[in-house]
């Protein structure tokens, strides 16, 4: 039996590994967004949503190649991120924490209802993207669109590292986080850079969107991930990027480690959903500005 | 305390009692005495359906001003208010399954649901804002699955069944009847919230919510008065629960979900945050908003607007779509609520015309 | 804005007036149906078949010369809409029976429609709703009279598939003890028959191994696909509705599981095998009429029509849920013209009348909807299970017509399992 146990270690913490890799890029998503304009994004699962929705309908009503229906997708996310940040986030600067929140909660339903009825309520495949499914790994057959999603989310974290560190644009969006008034007392124009944060937000989305739809088909139930991402940015620090990516690693072993203890010992039957919750609640209690957020929350 | 309402002339406060009085002037008084007798005639002759509805504003309204109570009053931003609700029918259909008597399961009901409330708030006191936001959605999400594992208070695959409201062999058990429970026990909830906001304990919990520190600094204590507003929540929640319940005869875990949460919440800041008849009108405007919305499509069935829209068969996206815009054009245009509207609609008939 | 509210509430009042310009030869029907919220990739076509029957009747004289009006609402699953609409009905006072759909609904009203003799067909088929007295069979749970559905119950659904394991295992050549395994998420529906499905595993010589859970929503299941190989499964009964369904189907199949799977009635059907493509090839599943949309029977021509109703060109393909829902319209209508000429189409008479008949197939649906036997102390209307098999071609981008109609992906029928109808089955 301990063999057998041991066979199915390792092939679970690879696939934690890479599904949180997934989770990573959700949650980068997330902590821009929270990073530049301390709004917390409920509708981050529907902007996945959104662009999954965009992609497949590019690639199966106009039989686009995928590099350039992912491209296009790229640019209308882009442009939706923008909208969404005039229209909805600059009549809530300076509003209280809750408006915020209900005001995205409100964006949420509002885009899944669109979403169904515009693209419909069944369940759609993506067309098949790349020329071999599947790829083996350390003893875990998975997916190429999760090892696609792995490199993404590579790419992107030194993309925003550079980003960050030496453009000028991303020096601005640090100071915005800093402190908004002097950011825009020094002449940074704060609302572009919300704008801006907002879109590469959305843009990011769409491809953790594209990938989920690539594996599982697309439909309104992924913008659960949107729930998902939540213990994720908690354990990594909600306003640091790479926390988010460790964050999201971090649940995704948790969820496969808490499945092995659960099949293997404990036979209680649900901990893959809910172990990440249970974890987001202990981490609240220990340290709630998570591994690598910055120490300001202030205790009672 | 009538402090944002505009008083007439000559109308002196003389003590602090009079200053604290619930209603303000004897009409206001006399205004919701007549609108109660009017409810309580209102079964002769509104149809079942308006009935079943006011029902359902009751314990919805209940809930509501529950969760005011924590985010309104206390500042605490609570996700998780659905898990609550469920469970307070849950240990109400439970009880009055094992001999209690529904009458008293009520009320229990609430106290159990306020234990598990506080067991949540405790360890809720040491987080703020935005936390407290996001661990009360991840105790939704646990509490759910509490509810579907434990089979022996949920009933499991076949849910519960809840007796229906009893008390000295008076059974409520038509809609009419249930109505004048439901609404009995609005009004005790509410003339309840309305009295704990004028004493102490109200004052202090508003004080937590505008200025921790400056409160701490006068001495009050923290953790007590937020742990103090979640019970007081659960309890609401509780309360609603069981009155849910027992109308259904029946309690199950579906619909007790995070969608069920954000309802709730959306009544709270439509109704308008810190606002007690808030509370109500914020349920009100979310019960009747769906059946307005379909009520609208159904008489635009066949114009050109349904042609062009595909309303027949998008009807029930538009209601979904509706929600969420309205939420979000109240936030933009209207973040008071309808409370505040409608202290603006009194002030503006009692200012005119001067009112700017 | 409080005068626009204003204007709203005016409208929705003046909107829900009783109407009592209802002409007295209609017959009022309410259709509860979910064309938009969670189980809707089945509440559409179900919901669909179920209006286009009664359109269908309407075109073709009614019901014993009387129109049916029926109102059908989408309360997209929720359960106050569902209350608030049900009450409307019974406000307006003249709605004799309900077209119900899933399990939120049905067990809101249950004690509504008991107490206001109001028959309700759902979608749900739940074993909680087969015992109209409560006391029929040892586990039943509660007395549910006015409840009616047309098919296998789940739990009998469930006991069926295990049937079939059972004799596949033994046809297969299996040596030993075959395995089988529940997967499911902790929830009512996919919970509904785990427990009789087990009890029937294990006295039919399954080793039953602990149940494996998986979430309503989509996701990632390879964990649940490992755990699964790692315990040596043989058969492994699905639960869930289609969407998470096929999401394990698919990991699965990348986590190269051998193991058969076995679909319940909501949780597999042609939309969803293509959605899953390759990974549901091989997957068995009940089916509730005797044949699918492009099988042979005497009944299909009516169906045809019936299609016709809403696809004028007739090239729509309907799935499995379509046929089911045109059957349980036609009981329904059926049964009210049973009694409207015994004394009047209201609520009580047409309960009786749908105990009217045995082995009652509606007229010109020969060979598509299952005899079914409904009596006033055992409401499951039949034991007999039909069991298809889903084979899979190639890609399944195309539409699903297309699919089917190449033969990408077809249908086909397994076997037949006759139950017993057991008493202590009953409401369980």
């Amino acid at each position: 039996m301990n063999g057998q146990a041991q066979s199915l270690l390792v092939p679970l913490l690879v696939n934690g590994l890479i599904i949180g890799m997934l989770y990573g890029v959700v949650a980068m998503c997330f902590v821009l967004i929270y990073k530049a304009s301390q709004v917390v994004n409920f509708a981050q699962g529907e902007l996945l949503l959104v662009g999954a929705w965009v992609c497949w309908w590019l690639l199966t009503r106009y039989h686009l190649p995928f590099v350039w229906g992912f491209l296009i997708t790229l640019a209308f996310m882009m442009a939706l991120g923008v909208l969404i940040q005039i229209a909805l986030l600059r009549p809530m600067i300076g509003e209280p924490v809750i408006s915020v929140i209900m005001i995205t909660i409100g964006l949420s339903i509002f885009l899944q209802a669109l979403m169904k009825w515009i693209f419909g309520v069944f369940a759609q495949p993506f067309p098949p993207v790349f020329s071999t499914r599947t790829v083996t790994l350390l003893g875990l057959t998975i997916e190429t669109a999760y090892i696609m999603s792995a490199t993404v989310c590579l790419i992107v974290m030194t993309g925003f590292a550079w980003f960050f560190k030496y453009s000028r644009e991303g020096l601005a969006m640090r100071a915005t986080a800093f402190s908004q008034q002097v950011a825009q007392s020094l002449g940074v124009p704060v609302r572009r850079i919300f704008a801006l944060s907002w879109a590469i937000s959305a843009m990011v989305s769409a491809v953790a969107g594209v990938v989920i739809g690539v594996v599982n088909g697309v439909s309104s139930a992924l913008s659960f991930y949107g729930i998902k991402v939540f213990p994720a940015v908690i354990v990594g620090g909600l306003d640091s990027i790479v926390g988010g990516v460790l964050g999201g690693v971090i649940v995704g072993v948790v969820e496969n480690m808490a499945h092995y203890a659960d099949t293997t010992f404990l036979h209680v039957g649900n901990l893959y959903e809910v172990a990440p919750f249970y974890v987001l609640i202990l981490i609240l209690l220990i340290r709630p500005y998570g591994l690598m957020g910055t120490r300001d929350i202030e205790r009672v | 305390m009538a402090a944002a309402d505009t008083r007439p002339c000559g109308d002196y406060r003389t003590s602090y009692g009079g200053d604290q009085t619930i209603f303000a002037t004897r009409l206001a008084l006399a205004a919701c005495v007549a609108g109660l007798l009017l409810l309580c005639a209102s079964p002769l002759f509104l149809g079942k359906y308006f009935v079943s509805l006011l029902i359902q504003i009751a314990y919805f309204g209940i809930a509501a001003l529950g969760l005011n109570i924590l985010v309104g009053f206390s500042g605490q931003i609570s996700i998780g208010h659905a898990a609550f609700f469920g469970f307070g029918g849950f240990a109400s259909a439970w009880l009055a399954n094992h001999g209690v008597p529904v009458f008293f399961a009520v009320p229990l009901a609430g106290l159990c649901t306020t234990v598990v409330g506080l067991m949540f708030g405790l360890p809720a006191t040491r987080l703020r804002g935005l936390y407290l936001a996001i661990a009360t959605l991840a105790a939704q999400y646990i509490l759910q699955d509490f509810f579907a594992r434990s089979t022996w208070l949920t009933g499991g695959v076949a849910g519960s069944p809840a007796k229906p409201f009893a008390i000295f062999g008076w059974q409520a058990d038509s809609d009419v009847r249930f109505f004048y429970v439901a609404w009995a026990w609005l009004v005790v909830m509410y003339l309840g919230a309305t009295n704990l906001m004028r004493t102490r304990d109200g004052r202090a919990l508003v004080a937590v919510r505008d200025h921790y520190l400056s409160a701490e600094m006068m001495g009050v204590n923290l953790t007590l008065y937020r742990s103090m507003a979640f019970g007081i929540s659960s309890f609401y929640a509780g309360i609603a629960g069981a009155l849910y319940a027992h109308y259904l005869g029946f309690m199950s875990l579906e619909g007790i979900d995070v969608l069920l949460s954000i309802q709730f919440l959306g009544m709270v800041i439509i109704g308008g945050l810190g606002s007690i008849t808030g509370s109500l009108l914020g349920t009100a405007f979310m019960v009747l908003l769906p059946e307005a919305v379909g009520a609208a499509a159904s008489g635009l069935a066949g114009s050109w607007l349904d042609q062009l829209l595909g309303l027949k068969s998008g009807i029930a996206y538009l209601r979904e779509m509706t929600i969420g815009a309205v939420i979000v054009l109240f936030l933009i245009f209207e973040p008071d609520g309808l409370a505040h509207r409608w202290r603006r609609i009194k002030a503006y008939w009692k200012l005119y015309p001067f009112s700017y | 804005m409080s005068r626009r509210s204003h204007a709203a509430y005016i409208l929705a009042a003046l909107a829900a007036l009783p109407l009592t310009a209802h002409a007295q030869n209609k017959i009022r029907l309410g259709h509860l149906a979910d064309y938009s919220g969670p189980t809707s990739d089945v509440g559409v076509p179900y919901g669909q078949g179920v209006d286009d029957t009664f359109a269908w009747i309407n075109k073709n004289g009614g019901i014993d010369g009387r129109q049916i009006d029926v109102e059908t609402v989408d309360y997209s699953y929720q359960v106050p809409r569902a209350l608030a609409t049900y009450k409307k009905w019974l406000g307006q006072g003249d709605v004799v029976a309900i077209e119900g759909w899933g399990t939120a609904d049905t067990e809101a009203l249950v004690k509504f429609v008991g107490d206001d003799h109001i028959p309700f067909m759902s979608g749900s088929y739940a074993a909680a709703l087969t015992d109209p007295t409560g006391k029929g069979g040892p586990r039943s749970e509660r007395a549910t009279p006015y409840n009616f559905f047309y098919g296998p119950s789940y739990s009998d659904a469930a006991r069926a598939l295990v049937q079939w394991a059972a004799e596949d295992w033994k046809k297969k050549g299996g040596s030993g003890k075959p395995r089988y395994v529940h997967m499911g998420a902790n929830h009512p529906y996919p919970n509904a028959p785990k427990a009789a499905a087990e009890e029937y595993a294990r006295e039919l010589g399954f080793e039953v191994l602990p149940p494996i859970v998986f979430a309503l929503t989509p996701g990632d299941y390879t964990p649940q696909c490992l755990s699964l190989k790692q315990s040596g499964a043989n058969y492994a009964y699905l639960g869930n509705t289609a969407g998470s369904n096929i999401s394990v189907l698919k990991a699965c199949e990348t986590a190269g599981v051998k193991v058969q799977f076995l679909g319940n009635v909501w949780g597999m059907d042609e939309n969803a095998a293509k959605t899953a493509g390759s990974a549901a090839d091989g997957v068995v599943f009940p089916l509730r009429t005797a044949v699918t949309w492009t099988g042979d029977a005497p009944g299909m021509k009516l169906m045809h029509e019936i299609s016709r109703m809403s696809d004028a060109a007739g090239s729509a393909y309907r799935p499995v849920h379509y046929l089911a829902g045109a059957c349980a319209a036609l009981y329904m209508s059926e049964a009210i013209g049973w009694a409207a000429a015994h004394g009047g189409a209201t609520g009580p008479k047409i309960r009786d009348a749908m105990y009217a008949r045995t082995n009652w197939v509606p007229k010109g649906a020969e060979g598509v909807c299952k005899p079914s036997t409904w009596t006033a102390e055992d409401h499951r209307p039949s034991l007999q299970v039909d069991l298809y098999q889903i084979h899979v071609k190639g890609t399944t981008e195309a539409p699903v017509d297309e699919l089917m109609r190449k033969g990408t992906v077809t249908l086909t029928r397994v076997t037949t399992i006759d139950l017993p109808r057991k008493k202590d089955w009953l409401g369980w």
